[in-house]
């Protein structure tokens, strides 16, 4: 059978394309209608039509649970850029070494995402390794409760990230072309004039790719602060699964979830250029 | 046959048996049975059973059963589940022919106000909602509950109905209280008293409690009690204000084939001695008569275990919500946690 | 920045990376439960290693790894080469939005499907739809792989293959697949190693029969610390990381 290459690409595109609508395109569209249903008395949902589980969302009380969840991707964002710039700049000038040292980086986020954030419920416990050796050092009397709050949930979140926002980084400074920043320093700019304005923009690139991958699951994050939140605070990804379970308003959940898909695509849009594709 | 076609069977005789002995497919929480239990009715009846204990509450069991074809075939919702359950078809009623048993059933339980004829359930293993804390502590209620001296050491139950049932019986309410002048005190209560909690924990606290990081938390009586036998200096009150009860039942899906098997499997946990197995295992109470004098005297003395006529009578049953008390319920929950 | 600076930072940064999985490898050799070091013991890995649950868990992960590694790298790997050779706007775009969409959303959603289509044709949840859900996440990771890769590949040679008078397929199959093939095994790699950790989506669309292993270990975790949890998480990390090691040794090699 002698396929023309046109024909070739089209059957090779097939399976993918077959992927995409059965398993994520009609799944989505089922979420759309079922955000317009009514719940039913015990569960469940079934028509009438209604906007109003998305007209739920103007409720200053789900604006205050998006903001929290905004806030906290943004800090773990933030975190990790700073964190993760010096450690990509470590690896770029790494010389033959290079790869052995992403590899080391990159190992641990292979490894299953929730054992790494049970690590951290193990470490932070009053009676985890921070605390037994504060007190071993008699440096504290009483454990800190270092577990169930807002910084625990922010360390696990970057604990887990870190890796991913290093690699876009590093990739760009990779093939930064060093012998600009030299040119700076001989025309007499200080390091932090270099820094701001030949390295930031050369590296804006990579900046933003690993922005983008720390900030976006981050935002629906669920199993870091389930597990380190301790329930105190809810964020989005806490209330579209307990919408689908707890509380059984299918609707409502399918509202939030399709309102937070929303705002991750504005995200892609807007930090993403034109000329750049993820594909 | 295409390649994927072919995969996909693979797969799926991947997760077929290759007994031909039949199969029973039961749904349980972690800790609620006894350790041989299972087995046990395996040899006898010769039969499979595939058991889960993998989840916390009941809703998730609504949740992966809603469907009508989730494949299992016992399940043991909480008895205000048990209602709304039977309203959306997800249960098949019980043949009490299949289930000669049913006479094991102590007064207090046959004709319980969420299912009076026993329809539709049988009720397993019940238990009260308390406060488990250090020995040292002398905490006889709620009040002594929200202290300072106990403050960020304590936490609460990460279940609504738990924690809004504390605050209606401290504001003298009935915990199925559905008036929302009512329930709004009782979140303005919570979101006063939430400074005094570390966390909303649920059975994750127990290791906690026996390590001494918590100092007192809102604990089901069940599990109060397996963290003592592990770790005696800890004691377990039930609250002087009152406080929730709440009885785990076990039905059959509507969407099960299995119902011989099912009952049998069901008539099966009411023999007195698989009961006080089960009851030894879970340390939460059983509704079988004769099982308590199967346990060892230890055991029967416990008031976890069998609370006494006057503690009772400070206990409250939950009942179903209705469809709008729910969503208020909900929201004032999300409240909370948002705050 | 100075060379010293930087190493010290670079020495506190991998500490940072290393040190919850090594205290976590730590206290899974503890004779006790608690925190407290009470001597050297491999009581708790013979717990983890007897407990059915856990066991059964763990051949129910690698099972279905298994197949929806193959089935996505064969699909992604294809849709790759299309793209490659033509773009195609939608399905780029359609891939990259899945990419994006949270978790709980891409669960719930299949939960949903799966629920509506198996109420017509009457099939249960199990092992085959925890499958299709993990090909469904799996195969945009592939595709991004093995373009990328593509993209730094030759086009003159298939070109040239073309002209010396094979078919299109041949060309495909005979020249690009070969040179893809480191490739395709790092899609691989990443398609098994996201299929093997995944909880949030498998938790909602998993069936009777297959209970994986990271829904096992949150169970766990959620009933509290429990070092038979530190030794199962050792022997994960270990074998995972032994397992990517030698596969970029092996690439390297090439």
């Amino acid at each position: 059978m002698t396929l023309t290459r046109e024909q070739l690409r089209k059957a090779f595109l097939t399976p993918a394309w077959l992927v995409t609508a059965l398993l994520f395109l009609a799944p989505i569209g089922i979420v759309l209608y079922y955000s317009l249903l009514t719940r039913g008395p015990y569960g469940g949902q079934a028509p009438p039509l209604t906007f109003e589980n998305y007209t739920r969302f103007l409720d200053p009380l789900y604006g205050e649970i998006l903001l929290k969840s905004f806030l906290i991707a943004a800090e773990t964002t933030v975190v990790c850029l700073l964190l993760g710039f010096p450690l990509a700049w470590f690896l770029a000038r790494a010389g033959s070494r290079r790869s052995l040292y992403l590899q080391l980086v990159m190992l641990p986020f292979w490894t299953s995402f929730l054992i790494r954030t049970y690590a951290w419920v193990f470490l932070l416990r009053d009676t985890g390794l921070f605390n037994t050796v504060l007190l071993g050092f008699g440096l504290i009397n009483e454990p800190l409760p270092l577990l169930y709050n807002h910084v625990a949930v922010l360390t696990g979140l970057v604990y887990c990230s870190l890796p991913l926002a290093v690699l876009p980084i590093y990739a760009t400074l990779e093939r930064l072309d060093y012998s600009l920043v030299e040119a700076a320093a001989d025309l007499g700019a200080t390091t932090s004039q270099t820094f701001l304005h030949v390295i930031i923009p050369l590296s804006a690139p990579g900046l933003r790719a690993a922005a983008f991958l720390v900030f976006i699951p981050s935002l629906g994050t669920y199993l870091t602060s389930d597990l380190l939140g301790g329930g105190s605070t809810i964020l989005i990804g806490n209330l579209v699964q307990n919408q689908f379970t707890t509380a059984r308003d299918w609707p409502f959940g399918a509202a939030a979830s399709l309102i937070l898909m929303a705002i991750v695509l504005l995200g892609l849009i807007l930090l993403l250029r034109r000329d750049e594709d993820l594909l | 046959m295409t390649r994927r076609t072919f995969f996909l069977s693979l797969s799926g005789l991947a997760g077929c048996t290759s007994g031909k002995r039949p199969r029973l497919n039961v749904i349980n929480y972690s800790d609620y049975i006894g350790p041989t239990t299972i087995a046990d009715f395996e040899k006898e009846f010769n039969v499979e059973v595939r058991y889960s204990s993998v989840i916390e509450g009941s809703e998730e069991v609504i949740a992966k059963t809603i469907s009508g074809n989730s494949g299992w075939d016992v399940v043991f919702p909480e008895n205000r589940l048990v209602e709304p359950m039977r309203s959306m078809g997800l249960l098949q009623p019980l043949d009490h022919k299949l289930l000669p048993n049913i006479s094991q059933l102590s007064e207090r339980f046959r004709k319980p106000v969420w299912d009076p004829n026993l329809e539709w359930n049988l009720p397993y293993l019940w238990s009260c909602c308390g406060i488990l804390h250090q020995g040292h502590l002398n905490i006889r209620g709620w009040n002594d509950f929200f202290n300072d001296k106990l403050r960020a050491r304590t936490t609460m139950l990460d279940e609504p109905s738990e924690v809004f049932a504390v605050c209606l019986k401290l504001l003298g309410y009935s915990i199925n209280s559905d008036s929302e002048a009512e329930l709004r005190k009782a979140q303005r209560l919570a979101l006063d008293h939430k400074r005094f909690l570390r966390a909303y924990l649920n059975t994750e606290v127990r290791d906690q409690v026996a390590a001494g990081d918590v100092l007192a938390c809102q604990l089901w009586a069940g599990s109060a009690q397996l963290t003592i036998d592990e770790a005696p200096a800890l004691k377990f009150t039930h609250p002087s204000e009152g406080f929730s009860l709440y009885c785990d039942c076990v039905a059959i899906l509507a969407e099960s084939r299995r119902r011989e098997l099912a009952h049998q499997f069901i008539n099966y946990l009411y023999r007195p001695a698989v009961a006080a197995s089960i009851t030894q295992a879970s340390r939460a109470s059983t509704p079988a008569r004769d099982a308590a004098e199967l346990l060892p005297e230890a055991s029967r003395q416990l008031s976890t275990l069998f609370p006494s006529e006057e503690i009772l009578a400070r206990g409250e049953w939950f009942r179903t919500a209705s469809g709008p008390t729910q969503r208020l319920r909900d929201r004032l929950w999300t409240e909370i946690k948002a705050a | 920045m100075t060379s010293r600076w930087l190493n010290a930072y670079a020495v506190l940064a991998y500490s940072f990376l290393y040190l919850p999985l090594a205290v976590l490898g730590a206290f899974s050799f503890n004779a006790s439960k608690f925190t407290t070091w009470e001597g050297f013991s491999l009581h708790w890995y013979r717990v983890a290693l007897t407990d059915s649950q856990l066991l059964e868990s763990a051949w129910n992960s690698l099972l279905i790894a298994f197949f929806s590694t193959l089935l996505s790298t064969a699909i992604g790997t294809l849709a790759a080469y299309s793209l490659w050779k033509r773009r195609s706007r939608f399905l780029s775009t359609t891939l990259s939005v899945s990419l994006v969409t949270p978790e709980i959303v891409t669960g719930i959603s299949l939960l949903a499907a799966f629920q509506i289509v198996f109420r017509v044709f009457k099939l249960p949840l199990g092992m085959h739809t925890v499958v299709l859900a993990h090909v469904s996440f799996c195969l945009v990771y592939v595709v991004m792989v093995v373009l990328a890769r593509l993209r730094t590949m030759d086009s003159s040679l298939e070109e040239a293959a073309l002209d010396l008078g094979a078919t299109p397929w041949q060309a495909f199959r005979e020249v690009t697949l070969p040179l893809l093939g480191p490739g395709i095994a790092s899609a691989a790699l990443l398609a098994f190693t996201t299929s093997l950790d995944d909880y949030v989506i498998t938790s909602l669309v998993a069936g009777v029969d297959s209970e994986t292993l990271p829904m096992v270990i949150y169970g766990m975790a959620r009933r509290g610390v429990n070092p038979a949890v530190n030794a199962i998480s050792t022997i994960i990390v270990v074998g995972l990381g032994i397992l990517i090691l030698l596969s970029q040794k092996l690439e390297e090699q090439r």
